[in-house]
């Protein structure tokens, strides 16, 4: 009976520090302040002792009985406790030595970014600050922002007195002025810097890009500025340079021309039919030579921007029939049939008459030179005033081109690989039908089905 | 068309004035060449000059200097510049010198005679009234 009243209590005692060890591990935190400070751990261990002890009396009248097994449990639970203690202990200092790691990695891996960032921007500043353009970035106030020291040498002003302050301020110079007023549509510019004298005389060149934040709105400008004096001038000697050689290289020929021509026209019955054909052989070679020399030459002057359209009200149709007119005898050698389509009323057409006969001259030289025998060259001409346009074609059956090679035939000395040798030509008459006809407001382009399908050359002409 | 009219072909390559030469010779012309302007100068100063021919590009004094010296002394004498191409500014300004024509180097000879005998009749009209 006894034992069994014993096992009771035993059981009940189990279940109360069953309870409070549950307590306990829920704090555990507690616990480890409570390691942390020895005094309080004592306390806490006393007051745990005390539970037990009470607890055991409770059941068990018996003091002595109650003081072994309170002592008892207290070590089995107090080692127990301990030991969980311990084991939480050391997996927290674990995670609280893996936070630590992992946030010492994190601010290296910042400071590292941090280092990496400021040698990124010296690297930039001195980039900026050593490269030969000027550079201005203004804000959307027209205050400068940057400018380094080739933009100041370049405009000759001082970045003190003008960073955070409008450029336009104590600007004087009209050009300079105009740089920073730069729109979106005129990205490049040159402006003239001018000066007393004539060696400090500047050209500048400025290209200009607006800068917008995420939600592309404008912040600011940003302009580069390149000293272009010495390729001007380069530029101006090179176009002198080739049109005084062209001069020289012209006047020889004109006078052999003329003496052939007077030879063939005057002393015609004197030659027999050998020395003629010679005459005639130096007489087209003459003429190719004086062709190829006078390409050139507006080719330079295309290329020096020095050619000025004379432009007046024109009748294409006028234009058309006079140039039909200029290659009958050519053809017909061919049996090369030019065929005109008109539509009636075209209205006139500001032009410049001379260089809209030279884009029909190369056009047609072109369509003869590539159509064989037998074949026909059209020359069409219609409004379009939806798009107020003038649309001019001409098409020949010649031997086409192929499409790849559409795209190319307006660049300089391009000709065309399929071309034959006996063909030949400067390879700038279609440069110079494209440049006439962008001076003149319009477009060109080819069309061509491919080899030996004729190709049809397109152009427009603005209607005013 | 009165055919003793004298023409001075003033022009520095000689090649060239010979061409002329021949040419207005081989059409009943009369004419006279001078290689400079300060020839040319001297010879309408000294002789019965009908009309003349002028480059504009040649040394020292090129053909516009030469016109308005030979300006200074005779306002009547019909000139036709003689330029070397389509685009030459110098022509330009020549026309606002008050010149008759301009014959262009590369433009046949044909042309040359057509633009002389219509200076000719406009500047005979001229005189007439």
């Amino acid at each position: 009976m006894e034992t069994t009243l014993i096992l009771y209590i035993i059981a009940g005692i189990i279940s109360i520090i069953i309870g409070i060890l549950l307590v306990s591990f829920t704090n555990i935190s507690i616990y480890v302040k409570a390691k942390e400070k020895k005094t309080e751990d004592s306390l806490y261990i006393k007051d745990f002792d005390d539970k037990i002890y009470n607890a055991v009396k409770e059941v068990i009248s018996d003091e002595e009985k109650a003081k072994i097994l309170n002592e008892k449990f207290t070590k089995i639970f107090g080692s127990e406790i301990k030991k969980q203690i311990e084991n939480q202990t050391k997996e927290i200092a674990f995670k609280y030595e893996k936070i630590i790691n992992e946030k010492t990695k994190s601010e290296e891996i910042a400071w590292e970014k941090y280092k990496k960032v400021v040698l990124e921007k010296k690297q930039t500043e001195s980039i900026i600050h050593s490269i030969a353009e000027g550079l201005v970035v203004v804000d959307s106030n027209g205050k400068v922002i940057m400018m380094n020291p080739s933009a100041e040498k370049l405009l000759g002003i001082s970045k003190e007195k003008k960073i955070g302050k409008p450029l336009l301020e104590n600007l004087k110079d009209e050009q300079l002025i105009s740089l920073v007023k730069s729109t979106p549509e005129s990205r490049e510019k040159e402006i003239e810097l001018l000066s007393s004298k004539e060696e400090t005389k500047k050209i500048i060149k400025a290209s200009t890009a607006v800068i917008e934040n995420e939600d592309g709105k404008t912040v600011g400008i940003v302009s580069v500025l390149s000293d272009i004096t010495k390729q001007k001038e380069l530029d101006e000697l090179k176009s002198k340079f080739i049109s005084n050689i062209t001069h020289e290289l012209r006047t020889p020929l004109v006078a052999m021309d003329k003496a052939i021509l007077l030879l063939l026209s005057s002393k015609k019955d004197e030659f027999n039919d050998e020395t003629k054909e010679f005459l005639f052989i130096i007489q087209r070679n003459l003429k190719r030579l004086t062709n190829l020399i006078n390409d050139i030459l507006d080719f330079s002057k295309f290329e020096a921007k020095s050619i000025k359209l004379k432009k007046e009200p024109v009748l294409i149709e006028e234009i058309i029939d006079e140039v039909i007119k200029t290659f009958k005898s050519w053809a017909d050698t061919k049996s090369i049939n030019i065929v005109k389509v008109c539509q009636d009323d075209l209205p006139k057409v500001n032009l410049d008459p001379l260089r809209i006969t030279q884009v029909f001259n190369n056009l047609i030289n072109n369509a003869l030179k590539f159509t064989p025998q037998g074949g026909t060259i059209t020359i069409e001409a219609k409004s379009n005033p939806e798009k107020k346009l003038l649309e001019v074609s001409v098409k020949d059956t010649g031997c086409g081109i192929p499409k790849e090679e559409l795209s190319k035939i307006f660049d300089k000395f391009y000709q065309v690989s399929s071309t034959s040798s006996e063909i030949s030509g400067s390879g700038l008459g279609l440069s110079i039908v494209k440049e006439i006809i962008n001076l003149s407001g319009g477009n060109i382009w080819a069309e061509s089905e491919g080899l030996g399908k004729g190709t049809k050359f397109i152009f427009t002409l603005p209607l005013e | 068309m009165d055919k003793n009219i004298k023409i001075l072909v003033c022009d520095d390559e000689a090649d060239f004035r010979k061409l002329m030469n021949y040419w207005f010779s081989s059409k009943g012309y009369s004419i006279k060449e001078a290689s400079s302007g300060d020839e040319a100068i001297n010879i309408i100063k000294k002789e019965e000059v009908d009309i003349v021919f002028m480059d504009l590009k040649m040394p020292n004094m090129d053909g516009i200097d030469t016109i308005k010296n030979i300006r200074k002394f005779n306002k009547e004498i019909p000139i036709i510049v003689i330029s070397a191409h389509v685009d030459d500014p110098k022509a330009s300004k020549a026309i606002s010198l008050g010149v008759s024509g301009i014959f262009y180097k590369g433009a046949d000879f044909e042309e040359g005679l057509a633009l002389l005998e219509s200076v000719l009749r406009t500047h005979k009209k001229l005189k007439d009234k």
